[in-house]
């Protein structure tokens, strides 16, 4: 009985307030997207740190060699559990179009030239092709990526950066050095 | 090429001038420094380089200079502003990159202490003589004198990294806090210049917890910034790559400024002043003057 008519009143107060109705059915969308996201990230995060158990321990002082093998190890290990990966995979459609709505704003104005500068910043004027579970290109500077965008975007693992190749938002393995995703044209 | 208020002695001012006059480059040819900065025995002695990984022939020229300068001045370690090697990253690029231009200073047992640029592989943190530790972010004590170095990862400065600095800055109890990264808060150069953004965030905390001064790269010019808030600016992004005339005449920013040679800065702390002298791979001495350090 009670239950029949907290849900009259929920309904009561939906059909007097269509607005707030979108806006909460919005928002749990937009959670959903984040959590979904999220889960996706820490599958590919458990992945990785399974890859890297297989691989002997990158001492924190090494030499360029150790360091190298290790990397490149790694990768090809991700890159062979992920080989059928594509774009959209870690940054679904839906998760594709929220950031460009969280990072709209960010973008817009006098602060967002800025910020655009800074992260268009760099000198390499090449062509780069993003492939989805590929390298990050050696030649690429890497873009800074500005805390006032950082803050915008939900927070990665430790073992996950954003950063930006032009306009696209690319999901960085540093330890890796490759590419697990990307949003095209995310500003 | 910009050029103010440069602490020279008078001759090397007029020198300074003329070839500026002439239009020439800002480098006083043949200014040759006998006894660089004051020269203590048992003042910290360091070393400033950014921008320097390219493996090609100015890089090395820099490295020699830098070895020549240390049998006078000696220093017993070197801080690095980022892009420590450009391109890829194979173990041969550390060897042409880095090992064989500084081999003369890492024979003598010079530490190098790293930041990260743009061009950097995140994975340098682990490299064994860059000091990092496997961090991207660190800090550590000067083995003499009461100072205390931090160096920031400034690509991605995320709220992990702001937390950590400011805790870090706030527990310090070292008289000289000095704070090393490769994106300068100021620059007047054309290509980069000032990150604005970057500047929102961490001139704050600087101003708060005393910071003396401030070590950066990235813009490919030597450039001294009249001190902000009390902090002194560097810019040293010449020390390997060079873009000439980058620097935009008549910043309000500049205190000195050269874009038309490779560089290196020597400094030395001495209780609380510092002194600097900044080289030319040529070996000239184009820069010097004293600061104060900030008092808590």
């Amino acid at each position: 009985m009670l239950r029949t008519l907290a849900l009259t009143a929920a309904l009561a107060a939906l059909a007097a307030h269509p607005g707030a109705a979108q806006k909460t059915a919005g928002t749990n969308t937009k959670a959903a997207t984040l959590k979904d996201f999220l889960a996706r990230v820490d599958t590919y995060v458990a992945l990785h740190k399974k890859a890297e158990s297989t691989l002997p321990t990158l001492p924190k002082q090494t030499d360029p060699k150790q360091i190298d093998t290790h990397e490149r190890a790694l990768s090809k290990l991700i890159q062979a559990q992920r080989a059928g990966a594509k774009q959209g995979d870690l940054f679904t459609p839906a998760m594709q179009a929220l950031v460009r709505t969280l990072l709209a704003p960010v973008f817009r104005g006098r602060d967002g030239a800025q910020i655009r500068a800074e992260i268009l910043d760099n000198e390499y004027k090449g062509a780069v092709k993003l492939v989805v579970n590929g390298r990050y290109p050696d030649d690429v500077p890497i873009s800074t990526v500005p805390p006032q965008v950082l803050s915008e975007l939900p927070k990665l693992p430790e073992d996950l950066e954003y950063r930006f190749v032009r306009d696209n938002l690319i999901l960085f393995d540093p330890h890796a050095h490759i590419i697990p995703d990307f949003v095209p044209h995310a500003f | 090429m910009a050029l103010r208020r440069a602490l020279l002695p008078a001759a090397v001012l007029a020198c300074v001038a003329a070839a500026l006059a002439a239009g020439a480059s800002a480098q006083p040819q043949g200014q040759q420094a006998q006894v660089p900065l004051p020269n203590k025995p048992n003042t910290l002695h360091f070393a400033v380089i950014g921008d320097n990984g390219t493996g090609d022939k100015p890089q090395y020229e820099v490295g020699e200079q830098m070895l020549q300068w240390y049998s006078r001045f000696q220093f017993p370690f070197v801080v690095m502003m980022g892009d420590n090697i450009y391109g890829s990253d194979r173990p041969q690029d550390f060897v042409k990159k880095f090992e064989t231009p500084y081999k003369g200073l890492i024979d003598k047992g010079v530490k190098f202490y790293a930041s990260l640029g743009n061009h950097d592989s995140r994975e340098q943190r682990y490299y064994k003589l860059y000091n990092m530790d496997g961090k991207l972010y660190y800090s550590f004590k000067a083995p003499k004198e009461d100072v205390r170095f931090f160096a920031l990862e400034s690509t991605y400065m995320d709220q992990d990294q702001l937390a950590w600095i400011e805790n870090e800055l706030k527990n310090s109890g070292e008289k000289w806090k000095i704070v090393y990264f490769h994106h300068p808060l100021y620059s007047s150069a054309g290509t980069h210049g000032s990150q604005l953004k970057l500047r929102a965030v961490l001139e704050p905390l600087f101003i708060k917890y005393d910071v003396s001064l401030v070590l950066n790269g990235h813009d490919h010019t030597y450039e001294r910034i009249k001190p902000q808030n009390g902090i002194l600016y560097f810019v040293e992004g010449s020390g390997g790559q060079l873009r000439k005339g980058d620097l935009r005449r008549n910043s309000p920013l500049t205190a000195f400024g050269n874009d038309t040679d490779r560089t290196f800065v020597l400094m030395e702390i001495d209780g609380d002043t510092l002194t600097w002298n900044t080289i030319t791979g040529g070996g000239a001495l184009i820069d010097s003057g004293t600061f104060p350090r900030r008092k808590q």
